[in-house]
């Protein structure tokens, strides 16, 4: 059995580390989990590995012998295999051509393409694995998600022809496929081990670790916490090591009561939510957590007048939810859509015309860029802006202080109630505490506030109760109580994604 | 540095071009007479060049203005033949220009049909509308009332100079534009849009009303060029609008190189038109072949869109 050493990894973006001298040991015939939460570095490894991007410094010892690793090429050489989370197929064209995409084609006469044997290739790759009931012929795109699965695994069996592989990545392999599915993905990689392969398994579903792997490697912050066997371990330990950070610290406490309810939701079913019914009250900060397209953002987009409340009961102060984002802002809404640069910012646009831009009728029908220039110079200081003065891009800005734009515009308003999508989402620690204050002074002045986060811990520090939501539907709504038990309801969340499937 | 270079490079090349004509024809070109030809030349122009800012402000153009304006000279001319006064005649041109200018924004921002497709659209349907109801003919003669085609001759005397009408109408018309865009809560909702379209929908913007109206403003526009035009020549004809979209989008570009962040403003369209009028009066002048005048025209177009463009990659 081949053993294979991946030693001093380290990567850094701008100074700030993103994986700091990690060491992975893997061996034949074994499944390695990768676990840690967004942002610990599993993305950053795998890249390292497959040579997509240059490390800082990366050791690769292979039954003993040092391998050179600076390409992707070289990870191909090296008899390294990735299978990504986003599946890049060509939907256009037959399965047979995808497994074989990016291969020389087998030919007859020299030109044309023999498509018998072609589809031999295929089906052979696709009988090793166990899917012989895909249909070589058929389109890529046509193919249900775990059959599209299935048919890249295919892809990187032809693409180690030769030089069999020895070791498999799989990059949160189970993010889009059905239970039946991921069973049948189990059992290839099963058979990979079998075959003697190392298996790299990328996943933070904690039962389908424990289920399929032998070893754990927990990364936090970019540095590994712990390697063990999944035998002498337990999901409670991994939690821990996974979002072991001091909460306490991290974030300002709250020092303000609550005042009445502000939003009322009762039995709500959208197109594509269901069983909502939760209330928030002035002051409070009400968490909206799950596994990633849970439905997180559609519940922010239900108050903004984007999402239709199809039937049940929903106010929001004293009367139905707005229907429009115009009007969710004339009421007293504030929204900060979760992608940045597509949904918030006009970054050609000054930072003082992109404060203004929900409040421009406020000032009436004639501009006035004085008044506009003052606002946006006072809300500048409000959220601790470092800027060239209120003229400046909004483009020319980082991304922590492109986020506090965003944060003076919803501020501007006085809002009654603030939406938050992963709000600390690629902005620096420096700036995620000073926005972590601003939530704090939102809510002091009576702003409730809906937050969604993947950050567990953020979810943890920062709200007074914290909806779960698992595939649209509202799962769990744990309040204060049972949010300091904590380990109560990280239980709880990483357990969600299992009921969903 | 670069930056300055590029938003005043535009400029310069209009100077140079002045300079050159100045040189070229002494006797002519630089003197008060040819001037005001210039600005009376240019005042079509100058009018769909505005008015087609305000949708490009947005990102979105129309290429249906040209055979609005025509369509709206016929309409217009038609109702006068029909023995209506002249305000009965303007109000139904500048009617149809709101009308068309309204469709195509429910084109687009309604139903969602990529501006260049839609316009393409109605451009062929005004076009078509127009000899439809001419009959394809030229309306002239007795059927145009003295008192319309009068306006277009007439002007105000400063000193021994005449201002024309026409000239006047068009600085009023660029103010207006320029006010709506730079001045109003309106104008900077549009700059929004054109900046990022969902985040000023996520901001609470009305976005579908807004696009709509900046279309009606832009066929209210082009039909007012339209009305000028026929004015002009006392006479009305199903395609004496057709020049007019290439050049005024042609003369929004070259403004749009002056353009610190690369939106057009009214301003920089005026110097685009200018540009353009320049060129036109000084070649023929010259008694440059008019197909050579049309390569020479296109070509400094591309040039100075291209300089802006790779001066701006430089950054």
């Amino acid at each position: 059995m081949h053993s294979l050493t991946f030693s001093n990894m380290s990567k850094a973006y701008g100074g700030v580390p993103a994986l700091a001298d990690v060491t992975l040991h893997l061996a034949g015939g074994r499944v390695h989990a990768l676990m840690g939460e967004n942002g610990a570095g599993k993305s950053t490894l795998i890249k390292l590995i497959a040579g997509v991007v240059r490390a800082d410094s990366l050791t690769v010892i292979k039954d003993g012998q040092t391998l050179p690793l600076t390409n992707a090429q070289d990870a191909q050489d090296a008899g390294f295999r990735f299978i990504h989370q986003e599946l890049n197929i060509v939907p256009q064209v037959s399965v047979a051509e995808n497994i074989l995409l990016g291969r020389a084609l087998p030919r007859r006469f020299g030109v044309a393409v023999d498509w018998a044997d072609l589809r031999a290739q295929a089906r052979a790759a696709l009988k090793f694995l166990g899917a012989t009931h895909i249909d070589v012929r058929a389109l890529a795109g046509d193919l249900p998600a775990g059959d599209k699965m299935m048919m890249k695994i295919a892809a990187a069996l032809v693409a180690a022809q030769g030089t069999p592989a020895d070791l498999y990545v799989f990059d949160e392999p189970t993010a889009a496929l059905t239970g039946e599915e991921s069973d049948m993905l189990f059992a290839v990689i099963e058979r990979l081990r079998a075959g003697g392969a190392a298996v790299l398994y990328v996943s933070h579903r904690m039962d389908e670790v424990l289920r399929i792997c032998d070893d754990v490697t927990v990364l936090r912050d970019g540095a590994r916490v712990s390697t063990k066997p999944v035998a002498d371990t337990s999901k409670a330990e991994i939690i821990q090591a996974m979002t072991g950070r001091d909460v306490k610290d991290a974030y300002p406490p709250r020092s303000s009561a609550m005042g009445d309810t502000i939003a009322r939701v009762e039995n709500v079913q959208t197109r594509d939510l269901h069983d909502l019914t939760f209330d928030i009250k002035a002051g409070e900060v009400l968490g909206v957590s799950g596994l990633a397209e849970a439905g997180q953002s559609r519940l922010l987009r239900l108050f903004m007048g984007l999402n239709r409340v199809q039937s049940g009961r929903a106010e929001f102060d004293g009367a139905p939810l707005p229907n429009s984002p115009a009007q969710a802002w004339a009421r007293g809404v504030a929204y900060i859509p979760r992608e940045r640069r597509a949904d918030s910012l006009c970054l050609n646009m000054a930072i003082r015309s992109n404060i203004v831009l929900p409040h421009l009728g406020r000032y009436g029908l004639r501009a006035q860029k004085r008044r506009e220039r003052r606002d946006a110079v006072d809300m500048g200081q409000k959220v601790r802006l470092k800027s060239n003065g209120p003229e400046q891009p909004v483009g020319q800005l980082s991304g922590g202080n492109q986020q506090k734009v965003v944060f003076a515009r919803a501020l501007l308003g006085n809002p009654k109630l603030l939406l938050l999508d992963e709000p600390t989402r690629g902005v620096d620690v420096g700036a995620k505490y000073d926005i972590y204050l601003l939530v704090r002074e939102l809510s002091a002045q009576g702003c409730a506030v809906i937050l969604t986060s993947t950050d567990l811990p953020e979810i943890l520090g920062m709200c007074d109760r914290v909806l779960v939501l698992q595939d649209g539907r509202q799962a769990h709504l744990l309040d204060r109580a049972a949010l300091s038990g904590s380990g109560d309801l990280l239980t709880r969340f990483y357990s969600a994604e299992q009921g969903g499937q | 540095m670069m930056n300055t270079f590029r938003q005043s490079g535009t400029l310069l090349g209009f100077a140079l071009i002045v300079v050159f004509f100045a040189v070229q024809l002494p006797d002519t070109f630089l003197t008060a007479r040819n001037l005001i030809n210039i600005s009376q030349q240019l005042s079509m122009l100058a009018v769909v060049a505005a008015t087609m800012t305000i949708v490009m402000v947005m990102n979105d153009f129309d290429l249906s203005v040209g055979s609005m304006a025509s369509l709206s000279g016929i309409v217009a001319a038609m109702v006068f033949a029909a023995g209506y006064p002249v305000p009965v005649g303007l109000a139904a041109g500048l009617l149809v220009g709101v009308a068309g200018g309204l469709f195509n924004g429910f084109l687009v921002s309604v139903v969602g049909i990529l501006p260049f497709v839609a316009t393409l659209g109605t451009l062929t349907v005004y076009s078509g509308a127009a000899f439809y109801i001419s009959n394809g003919k030229t309306i002239f003669g007795r059927d145009i009332p003295a008192g319309f085609s009068g306006f277009a001759r007439g002007g105000v005397d400063i000193g021994d100079v005449k201002i024309p009408f026409l000239t006047i109408t068009a600085g009023l018309v660029i103010f207006a534009c320029w006010f709506i865009l730079e001045h109003t809560t309106f104008g900077r909702r549009l700059y929004a849009i054109g900046g990022n379209k969902e985040a000023a929908h996520l901001a609470g913007l009305k976005v579908v009303r807004l696009r709509l109206i900046a279309f009606g403003l832009t066929g209210l526009g082009a039909a007012g060029a339209g009305l000028m035009y026929a004015a002009r020549v006392a006479s009305a004809n199903p395609t004496q609008g057709s020049g007019l979209m290439l050049d005024a989008i042609a003369a929004v570009f070259l403004g749009m190189t002056m353009s610190r962040r690369g939106a057009p403003r009214v301003m920089y369209t005026l110097v685009g038109v200018l540009i353009l009028g320049v060129l036109d009066n000084g070649l023929t002048q010259m008694r440059v072949d008019s197909y050579v005048r049309e390569m020479l025209v296109g070509l400094i177009v591309i040039s100075a869109v291209a300089i802006a463009s790779l001066s701006q990659r430089g950054r």
